[in-house]
């Protein structure tokens, strides 16, 4: 082509037009080197391996996970010259930690930044409503995680309307999906009560979707109160750190959404055996209470009787007292009649009648 | 459902608060046979209600994997 005179302006851009043509999109691995944001909109680094170098261009929201020297990532981009300064660049479309210390190291980086902005705090936290009637799923439905979890709650409950959004849970377009499925089901006119994010087991890379800075923020700003469970019961990712409730497991995400048929029908059947036993308590007392009552009126009758009977008693003494016969019988004798000389005279004594002439009456 | 203007949760609410009178100040042996039979009622209805509903499971058609249109 040396016979075609070109100016730099249209040989940048021919070499651009030729490495679109040729490699539309690369992915790159490399370690990161030269980290900077700009302006709080544009990151640049250098990728580098131990026999080259390259420069990284991206725009700041292209970034999903906060990078660090030394760390490695897959970079996709778009090769191209750039025309301002003449450097050969990668454009970044995405960049994403590879290897465990790396994408590790992604996670704590991102972890500490979104805890900074208070995204794990308890106070955010929202309660789940105790059985909701209109459930919203995001899983892959064609997951044994998804199987389990449907299984379980149709096993523990009855009466539910479950949405459920198909998305892919891993891999690159996963995050994106997800977060499309929270904005639609945010969307609808009529909330669901409850949000539920699910993924069964797998390895780091497979759950790195779930450490998605975007895909985060969507759960943290979900309105509709949310409930992941991601993985195994020993992972933790990001999304499931933000959300409202964390499941341990998809099959813990289906106990914690609604309560078990068979734990309420127990319970009902308990609150019922307890009212019984504290209307028979109620009965028993009431009994005792019209027992007592009536022992009382009894006791009451009996000091009544006793009282009278002393009473009696003492009559009955006293009147005992005043009987004449009582005198007669110490020797006395009971006089009728006048007593003047001549008179005739009754005597009474205990056991004799007798009838007597006085013929002497003296003044003593 | 026996009560179809009841949902379950209602029911279950109803029951609780019957329950809760058993225990209150308001309790009275007059009443309580009547709302005794009424909670054992109430108990057999969750139980058969919490037996025979099934969960309605709807997989949304919209796709995903792009923005919408």
């Amino acid at each position: 082509m040396d016979d075609v005179l070109l100016s730099v302006s249209d040989f940048v851009a021919l070499t651009n037009q030729t490495l679109e043509y040729a490699y539309p999109s690369v992915a790159v691995v490399g370690e990161v080197a030269e980290y900077r944001v700009s302006q709080g909109k544009w990151v640049s680094f250098k990728l580098k391996d131990a026999g080259a170098i390259v420069n990284c261009f991206a725009g700041i929201y292209q970034m999903r996970t906060p990078l660090e020297d030394g760390m490695k990532v897959v970079v996709v981009a778009q090769p191209r010259v750039n025309p301002k300064w003449g450097s050969f660049t990668l454009s970044v479309r995405s960049v994403k930690p590879v290897g465990e210390g790396s994408i590790k190291k992604g996670f704590e980086l991102l972890k500490a930044k979104l805890e900074a902005e208070g995204l794990f705090s308890p106070e955010r936290k929202r309660e789940l409503p105790r059985v909701p009637a209109r459930v919203a799923v995001i899983t892959s439905t064609e997951s044994a995680a998804y199987a389990d979890f449907t299984r379980i709650v149709n096993e523990r409950w009855g009466g539910l309307s479950l949405e459920v959004a198909h998305t892919q849970v891993q891999g690159d377009p996963a995050a994106d999906q997800i977060i499309r499925a929270i904005h639609y089901f945010n969307g609808l006119e009529e909330l669901p009560e409850v949000l539920v994010v699910i993924r069964g087991g797998g390895s780091a890379e497979d759950l790195a979707t779930f450490n998605d800075e975007l895909l985060a923020r969507a759960v943290a700003e979900s309105r509709v109160p949310t409930l992941v469970g991601v993985g195994h019961e020993v992972d933790h990712t990001l999304a499931d750190m933000v959300a409202d409730v964390r499941a341990a497991t998809p099959t813990h995400a289906a106990e914690t959404l609604v309560p078990d048929k068979r734990e309420v029908i127990r319970h009902a059947r308990l609150q019922v055996r307890s009212a019984g036993h504290l209307l028979s308590q109620s009965i028993d007392q009431h009994a005792r209470q019209v027992r007592e009552q009536l022992e009382a009126i009894f006791r009451r009758i009996e000091e009544r009787l006793g009282d009278t009977f002393e009473r009696l008693g003492v009559l009955r003494v006293a009147i005992a007292q005043v009987n004449p016969d009582n005198v007669l019988r110490r020797g006395y004798a009971l006089l009728r009649g006048e007593v003047g000389v001549g008179n005739i005279i009754e005597l009474e004594t205990i056991d004799k009648q007798v009838t007597a002439e006085v013929r002497d009456v003296r003044e003593k | 459902m026996s009560e179809k203007n009841k949902t379950v949760q209602e029911k279950l609410s109803e029951l609780s608060e019957l329950v809760g009178w058993f225990q209150g100040a308001a309790f009275k042996l007059e009443e309580a046979v009547d709302r005794y039979q009424q909670a054992e009622k109430l108990a057999e209805e969750i139980e058969k209600d919490l037996s025979a509903l099934k969960n309605d499971i709807k997989v949304v058609k919209r796709r995903f994997d792009k923005e919408a249109g």
